[in-house]
């Protein structure tokens, strides 16, 4: 106790220098770009990363071991099942890690904004192309405002689940390729029983799992942001026919309260009683982990994937999708950041380590040399989402300053939307547009 | 104040008593309150109680059933809570609660003691007004100055993915402990104080050897609150130690332990009750000690 | 010592203030010295703790600061952002909607039990002890409980409820029912107002009941003008510290945003706050939100001076309200 009293002076006078010196946040340090570490340096570097279950943490630290091998004088410490704002505050407080990783790419503005270190310096000296090497939606989405500070490891795509049995009952032979097809399907696939449904064609409302609108929209390649950096949701018509198309589903498939009924009997997202698995729905947006989790489930279900409906007007760029990813990247206050370098480079390029990795977690690879490799698990339902995240027309949600506060924004509004609440789709959506450049305007500071 | 139970049973009698005059019709209304009241009061217990039977009912369950509308289990698995012990972590995170309490719980009483005497038995100037602050400080929502506190603990002091920015502030006082003590403190005759005094004992002597064995119960009381405020804290640990699971606590923890089972909610159910556990067990052991905690102030939010 | 120490035969803090104007300066000085010996250690939190981080907040408050490049003075704007928001103001009205129902439910309840515990002759210790327990139940483990008990698809009590015929709400699901599933959440942890209530209720002395039941007095009349006057200061008591325990309301509506969103899942998928539809969003959780989510260290600040305004209005109130209980034996 008397020690710690003493030690607590010390803090209560540190305390008091702070007060009187002001607050000053902490300045990036300016590290050489020293892209290799002599191998006879001893170096720990530390990893956070949000990987929780048991394969996917045994996945990430086989790889890991590889890399060890590979470089016997970098050993690498991992902190695993961190989540996103957990890594930016860590990073923040400057108590953060040496190499990072993120589930979503939401927070690459954030990243680049001084948090994480412009790699492009890095990529030239070790002699990388990254636009030859990463695919196009992933280079794109890994960077903010011409800075590098993250790049891709493994992506996601989304697509469509569709139950076989129930098409061939209902006499479908194919997946949707265009909105009105698919309306039409949902329609046919859907059977009402009393208030509820025995079987229903699709989910549209946007608590539905992963039916949000940023996932549905890339089918119709959105602009989210004008090239002056100013929102642009009521100018793309993309946004309003989506909802339109949402909305049309919503009610020809008897109304949000019904839907919203059902919906609520649903099982959770991540496990054997998902609508899809349990046969609640005939089709269902996904992204490319449900093929796996089908099979380990066990559940007996007839089932196909294929990419998801365009808008009739756009038959032709029918095979795209929503591309998404887990992103890794260096604090720009890491103390061993050449090693580091070391690190995220062999994650994201080495062609072993990445098809090794894809298929331990059945992620989708994130370079083209890793897409092509034989070894990569290039099952069927599988290989939709291949051809998704290669497809040139696929994209993804753009990068902002503020963690995708603008999609929180709009997804708001979609709630409104679907139940009715706001009927004014083009004032809503400038009001949209309003929140958001206010927000944007507000984060830059 | 005397054992609640002991009261309760003396209020009782004065009631009854005062029907004496009843005649038959009053009587039988009498029984039928009776009747009412108890049942009322059955009824409601059952209430209260329901939802910890489901929850014991539901972490026996095989995982499969519990994603059910079942409520009964149909095989008993009580392994499922050997189960949840072997979850990676959950027992480092016991062992970080136990310390945040243990530990958080010991400053509490040794910094507040002296405060909380002072409060109410010495004369000095700006007494009222540093009354007046313990009580802000004690209404004060944490998030208020949460900013400014998380960014000196990441920035100038580096204890950030630990407990300390939680434990250290707890050996320089706490408010409600300050208070509730100095409520209790203010029932003892000065006499005694002053005793001590004529004797020649200095303020801390007094206190320790005087003060402190008179308050005892008190002591306990406020010892346990401040126990059970650790244990139960959640936005301390989030804001603090989230960033480290090695740090976390048995309440953060459990909201993770709820993400990665998700589907499993037997075991969630089972880790909410190993959670819920030693709170309850505490309290029914020292039942009396808190009752009492609870009453002498009328506060505790 | 009972609940009723405050409010009942103390003088005024001014009064007693005057009566020890000390006449030896000598003496007052030994006495402040002694005090100090006592009490520094609290002096030192008390600048370090609550002076220092208050007077950065509101500093904060007019900077633009992202915790990585130094802060920028913006004067107002933080300010005109965070009153333009709609999250602003959807969480202030659903914490004004805690405040309100919450804190009078969770009286009303705790008085009803308390009367209850007090009355009932055999077994009034048991049912203190159950009506006492679930309000220790961690927060966050009773949330997860609630979470699951509530669930509308599979949750024990929809599944009651459709055996007698009653189609149960969605409850943290639906917007219109995720405030009241709290609020009953609340209310089973009502035992530290019930066990206030029942020591204020023991201190009622019997022959002023037993008068008025002589007078011909009825027990709603009895309740009316013997009772309730007697619990007055308790009942303010309660109600005051209730409300400012729910402007701090956070953890309850976090986990069960997190458990009923099943966003939790997947670590990394955007955290939907408030869910369903902002209804549970309140202003400690916006507060999180900006500094820890967004990082705009000046909105963040702005609501945290909104919130600590707002509680030291409450706080004043119970200072002068509960002058009595406040003050000084000596």
């Amino acid at each position: 106790m008397h020690a710690s009293r003493h030690t607590l002076i010390a803090l209560a006078i540190a305390s008091v220098a702070v007060v009187t010196s002001g607050c000053t946040g902490s300045s990036p340090s300016t590290d050489p770009v020293a892209t290799t570490v002599a191998p006879t340096e001893k170096v720990t570097i530390t990893f956070w990363h949000g990987w929780s279950q048991p394969s996917e943490v045994k996945a990430i630290a086989d790889n890991i071991a590889a890399f060890q091998k590979l470089h016997p004088n970098i050993t690498v410490k991992t902190v695993p099942n961190v989540a996103d704002d957990k890594i930016l505050q860590g990073i923040r407080g400057g108590n953060g890690p040496d190499v990072v990783s993120s589930f979503t790419t939401d927070n690459v503005g954030m990243f680049c904004n001084g948090a994480l270190m412009d790699l492009n310096p890095w990529l030239a000296k070790s002699g990388v192309d990254k636009n030859s090497v990463f695919l196009k939606p992933m280079v794109e989405y890994t960077q903010y405002q011409g800075k590098q500070c993250t790049l891709p490891l493994l992506g996601d795509a989304y697509g469509m689940y569709y139950n076989k049995a129930m098409f061939a009952a209902a006499g479908i032979s194919a997946p949707p390729r265009t909105w009105s097809e698919f309306k039409a399907d949902a329609v046919k696939l859907t059977k009402q029983s009393g208030a509820s449904y025995s079987q229903l064609g699709f989910m549209p409302t946007f608590h539905g799992y992963e039916n949000a609108i940023a996932h549905w929209v890339s089918q119709s390649g959105p602009t989210y942001f004008s090239a002056d950096g100013k929102a642009n949701i009521d100018k793309d018509p993309a946004f309003a026919d989506f909802l339109t198309m949402q909305k049309d589903l919503v009610d020809s498939l008897g109304g949000f309260a019904r839907l919203e009924k059902y919906r609520n009997g649903f099982g959770e997202e991540f496990s054997p009683q998902n609508a899809f698995e349990a046969g609640k729905v005939a089709m269902q947006i996904d992204g490319e982990w449900r093929t796996v989790s089908i099979r380990d489930d066990g559940v007996k279900l007839d089932w196909a994937t294929a990419p998801l409906p365009v808008p009739d007007d756009q038959a032709a760029s029918y095979g795209r999708g929503y591309v998404s990813g887990t992103v890794v990247g260096i604090p720009a206050n890491s103390k061993h950041a050449a090693a580091a370098w070391e690190f995220v480079k062999y994650l994201t390029t080495d062609t072993t380590a990445l098809v090794t990795f894809a298929n331990a977690i059945h992620n989708v690879p994130s370079t083209h040399a890793a897409m092509s490799s034989p070894d990569l698990d290039k099952d069927a339902q599988f290989a939709t989402f291949l051809q998704i995240a290669q497809n040139e027309q696929s994209n993804t949600t753009p990068a902002s300053p503020n963690g995708g506060q603008y999609q929180t924004i709009l997804q708001d509004f979609t709630y409104k939307w679907e139940s009715g609440q706001a009927k004014d789709l083009t004032s809503g959506l400038a009001d949209v547009d309003q929140q958001i450049d206010k927000a944007n305007a507000q984060a830059k500071g | 104040m005397a054992d609640l139970t002991e009261s309760l049973a003396l209020t009782a009698r004065p009631r009854t008593t005062g029907a004496v005059k009843s005649d038959q019709w009053r009587r039988r209304i009498g029984v039928l309150e009776w009747v009412g009241l108890h049942a009322v009061g059955l009824g409601l217990a059952i209430v209260f109680v329901l939802p910890f039977v489901f929850l014991l009912l539901t972490s026996v369950m095989s995982s499969d059933q519990a994603l059910t509308t079942d409520l009964w289990p149909r095989t008993w698995h009580w392994e499922n809570y050997a189960q949840v012990f072997r979850t990676e972590g959950f027992v480092t995170w016991w062992k970080n609660s136990l310390m945040y309490a243990g530990l958080g719980t010991a400053l509490t009483i040794v910094s507040s003691t002296p405060v909380a005497y002072a409060l109410a038995k010495m004369r000095f100037t700006g007494r009222n007004a540093a009354l007046m602050l313990v009580i802000s400080m004690m209404m004060l929502p944490p998030q208020v100055v949460i900013v400014p506190m998380y960014l000196l603990w990441a920035k100038q002091f580096h204890l950030t993915g630990t407990l300390w920015p939680i434990i250290i502030p707890l050996a320089f006082g706490d408010a409600y402990s300050i208070f509730l003590l100095r409520q209790f403190l203010l029932t003892i005759p000065r006499e005694y104080i002053d005793a001590a005094k004529v004797d020649g004992c200095g303020e801390w002597r007094t206190l320790l050897s005087v003060v402190v064995p008179m308050i005892k119960p008190a002591l306990v009381a406020v010892a346990l609150f401040q126990f059970f405020y650790c244990w139960n804290d959640y936005f301390g640990p989030q804001i603090y130690a989230s960033e480290n699971p090695a740090a976390w606590t048995l309440s953060y923890g459990l909201q993770s332990f709820k993400g990665a089972h998700h589907v499993n909610w037997n075991l969630t159910m089972a880790a909410t009750l190993l959670v819920m556990a030693p709170v309850i067990v505490i309290f029914l052991l020292a039942q009396r000690a808190f009752i009492r905690g609870v009453t002498l102030t009328g506060v505790k939010g | 010592m009972s609940a009723t120490t405050f409010g009942r035969g103390a003088t005024p803090a001014t009064a007693r203030a005057a009566a020890w104007t000390p006449r030896q300066p000598g003496r007052r000085r030994r006495q402040n010295l002694a005090a100090l010996g006592l009490i520094w250690p609290w002096l030192i939190g008390f600048g370090i703790f609550f002076v220092y981080p208050l007077v950065s907040t509101v500093w904060f408050s007019f900077t633009h600061y992202d915790q990585i490049n130094p802060p920028t003075w913006v004067g107002l704007r933080n300010w005109r952002y965070v009153f333009g928001l709609h999250a602003f103001w959807q969480s202030l009205g659903n914490t004004a909607w805690l405040v309100v129902v919450m804190v009078s439910l969770r009286v009303v309840s705790g008085l009803g039990l308390g009367l209850l515990v007090v009355r009932v002759k055999r077994g009034a210790g048991l049912l203190r002890t159950v009506f006492y327990l679930p309000y220790l139940a961690p927060p966050v483990a009773a949330t997860i409980a609630f979470a699951f008990l509530l669930n509308p698809g599979t949750g024990p009590v929809n599944t009651l409820l459709s055996k007698v015929g009653i189609q149960g709400p969605d409850w943290f699901n639906d917007p219109a029912w995720a405030k009241p599933a709290l609020t009953l959440l609340a209310v089973w942890g009502v035992g530290d107002l019930m066990v206030i209530f029942v020591a204020s209720l023991l201190d009622v002395p019997a022959e002023q009941y037993e008068a008025a039941e002589l007078d011909g007095a009825g027990p709603l009349q009895r309740f009316r003008y013997i009772t309730i006057p007697h619990l007055r200061p308790v009942l303010t008591f309660a109600a005051i510290t209730g409300v400012i325990a729910t402007l701090q309301y956070y953890t309850q509506a976090v986990v069960v945003a997190q458990v009923a969103s099943g966003r939790a899942d997947q670590p990394g998928a955007p955290f939907d706050a408030g869910y369903p539809n902002g209804s549970t969003l309140t202003l400690p959780q916006l507060v999180y939100s900006m500094g820890f989510q967004h990082f705009e260290t000046g909105s963040a600040c702005v609501i945290s001076v909104v919130l600590f305004v707002i509680a030291m209005a409450f706080t004043s109130v119970l200072l002068r309200r509960g002058a009595g209980f406040i003050a000084a034996e000596d």
